[in-house]
């Protein structure tokens, strides 16, 4: 409990920010969307002038542009990366910090089993995930809201932040796994961002070639896909599984790895 | 009878990091109640003994029990009764001194408003302002932070691995005049060192180690009785070679007035044979430490 109280504060600031961040990301996106239906444009119009390859590439096909909940969907990309990001560099920022900082040799001597330790730390990661997917849907909701014409898209939002969650906790846990696993603390939080941007560039390459589509195995971001999610109104058991499987594997060997290993001192 | 317990026993501990040597076969007994010493140069293996022992890096081979139970198994439980001040503190810059000592208590199965009201007893001892940012503490003032964090939960053991640095000497003599009292008080004190003034200051006890293993284990008294010293008199008249013909004196010099020679042995027969004499001056010079660690570390190669 200690050790999650301290992350809790010692992380508060950094959330303010990126909740900020995600807000006014939301805002904007949805504002864009505002401005062409103000002008009395469809977005569909403007984005049928960008060739079909590109969109596909970019994950702007199959979405009811003209909706508020349709453009909002092809937003999401943006809110998944985000959401990874922060995800991934919590994990292994959480983890890492106690090495990078030599503070491990304070912490490490008290009676506390690096497994506590991990399990309060990986606690104060869980919730500022959870803040930072409750503060996404609260202004997803709000910002479709603002620019919706009479069409329900709650069911579509609600997908999605599961959706979001999802692709966060996936990358919490590999930022956590870098770092629990490796004696480099300095470099955890680089390596887990890479591994994070890597599936974000397969997700393009999936898209890019429908040879490469066993990829997308590879790639949580192909697993919560907006447009597949707004089209079934439900995830895909065979990507949750595999979502879980990831999740579980990680965080045990992040545990095992890092009771098992030497500190860095 | 009195029964002394082994408060750390370690059983052949080794360390390898990788290729390089750690520790190799190190056999230690600390008792309780004892201040034991534990002196060797740099890359010795005194901080990877004491690392391992806290459990911050696992042993190769070889085993070590703490108040008798097994540092691998029982790491945590041992760690309650446990004080720790590294050679090189770091804290978290965030959080104000009070901050850090609370979070540390936090962690002890003790009534934290006790151990809280000793920390700052502590402090103002140490003349230590608590309200202060860690980040803007200066080194020796963070060193303070330490040795509160290690003592504030008195601990049944204390481990300071060259704790000194960074102290100046007025702090350091507090803090030595500290240990000794939590020594008294029935704690058990592993201190090491590679300056050999405070060992002898402190310690009850000295381990030598060099290259991973521990050369000798010797009462520090021992270790002085049974190294000579160097006395120098100055006679009120001139002397015979002969009257210092006394087992032990070796070096004799006599020149006029003046007396050199080295002596090892019983210190009443060398007063005895003193006592006769006319003297004007007397000097006896000290072998400290670091020459009898010398003496070993040749001895060794």
């Amino acid at each position: 409990m200690n050790v999650f109280l301290r992350e809790m504060k010692a992380h508060r600031w950094g959330l303010v920010f990126w909740s900020l961040g995600m807000v006014m990301m939301i805002y904007s996106g949805m504002a864009k969307y505002g401005a062409y239906e103000a002008a009395d444009e469809s977005v569909a119009v403007i984005l049928d002038q960008i060739p079909g390859a590109v969109q596909a590439v970019f994950g702007m096909t199959g979405f009811d542009l003209t909706s508020a909940a349709g453009f909002f969907g092809m937003l999401f990309l943006y809110l998944a990366v985000m959401g990874a990001v922060h995800a991934a560099l919590l994990g292994a920022h959480l983890i890492a910090k106690e090495e990078r900082d030599h503070t491990s040799e304070f912490l490490y001597a008290k009676p506390a089993s690096r497994s506590r330790v991990l399990t309060g730390k990986l606690l104060a990661g869980l919730v500022n995930i959870i803040v930072l997917n409750m503060v996404a849907a609260a202004s997803s909701f709000y910002f479709v809201e603002m620019f919706n014409k009479d069409e329900p898209f709650g069911s579509d939002i609600v997908l999605l932040m599961i959706g979001l969650f999802f692709l966060q906790v996936i990358f919490f846990a590999i930022g956590a796994a870098v770092a629990g696993t490796s004696h480099k603390p300095k470099s955890a939080a680089s390596r887990a961002t890479s591994i994070m941007f890597g599936t974000f560039l397969l997700f393009y390459v999936v898209n890019l070639d429908e040879d490469l589509e066993f990829l997308k195995y590879f790639t949580p971001f192909k697993y919560f896909e907006a447009s597949a999610l707004m089209t079934d109104g439900a995830l895909d058991p065979v990507f949750v599984a595999l979502s879980a499987t990831i999740v579980v594997l990680a965080i045990a060997g992040t545990y095992r790895a890092y009771s098992a290993r030497d500190l860095a001192i | 009878m009195e029964l002394r317990m082994n408060v750390i026993e370690t059983s052949r501990l080794t360390k390898y990091y990788g290729k390089s040597r750690g520790i190799v076969d190190l056999d230690m007994t600390v008792e309780e109640g004892e201040i034991y010493g534990f002196i060797g140069p740099n890359g010795a293996g005194k901080s990877t003994t004491i690392r391992t022992l806290l459990g911050l890096i696992h042993p190769t081979s070889g085993s070590a029990t703490i108040f008798g139970k097994d540092i691998t198994a029982f790491g945590p439980q041992i760690r309650q009764e446990v004080g720790y001040l590294p050679s090189e503190v770091f804290y978290y810059d965030d959080m104000r001194a009070i901050d850090l000592l609370r979070y540390s208590a936090s962690f002890y199965n003790k009534d934290p408003k006790a151990t809280e009201k000793r920390a700052r007893e502590l402090a103002e001892r140490f003349d230590l302002d608590l309200r202060k940012k860690i980040d803007d503490l200066s080194y020796g003032n963070k060193k303070k932070v330490g040795i509160i964090q290690g003592l504030a939960h008195q601990p049944k053991l204390i481990i300071l691995d060259e704790p000194t640095g960074g102290l100046d000497p007025l702090i350091q003599q507090e803090f030595f005049h500290l240990l000794k009292k939590q020594n008294a008080e029935g704690a058990t004190v592993l201190f090491s060192s590679h300056i050999l003034s405070e060992v002898q200051k402190l310690c009850d006890r000295v381990a030598i180690i060099k290259e991973g293993s521990i050369i000798r284990v010797d009462q520090i008294r021992t270790l002085l009785e049974n190294a000579t010293k160097r006395l120098t008199l100055e006679m009120a008249a001139p002397v015979e070679e002969s009257v210092f013909a006394l087992d032990g004196v070796s070096d004799l010099a006599v020149t006029n007035h003046t007396v050199s020679f080295l002596y090892r042995g019983h210190v009443n027969d060398l007063t005895g044979l003193l006592a006769r004499l006319d003297l004007v001056d007397l000097q006896v010079e000290e072998p400290d430490l670091e020459e009898i660690f010398l003496h070993y570390y040749q001895k060794e190669e």
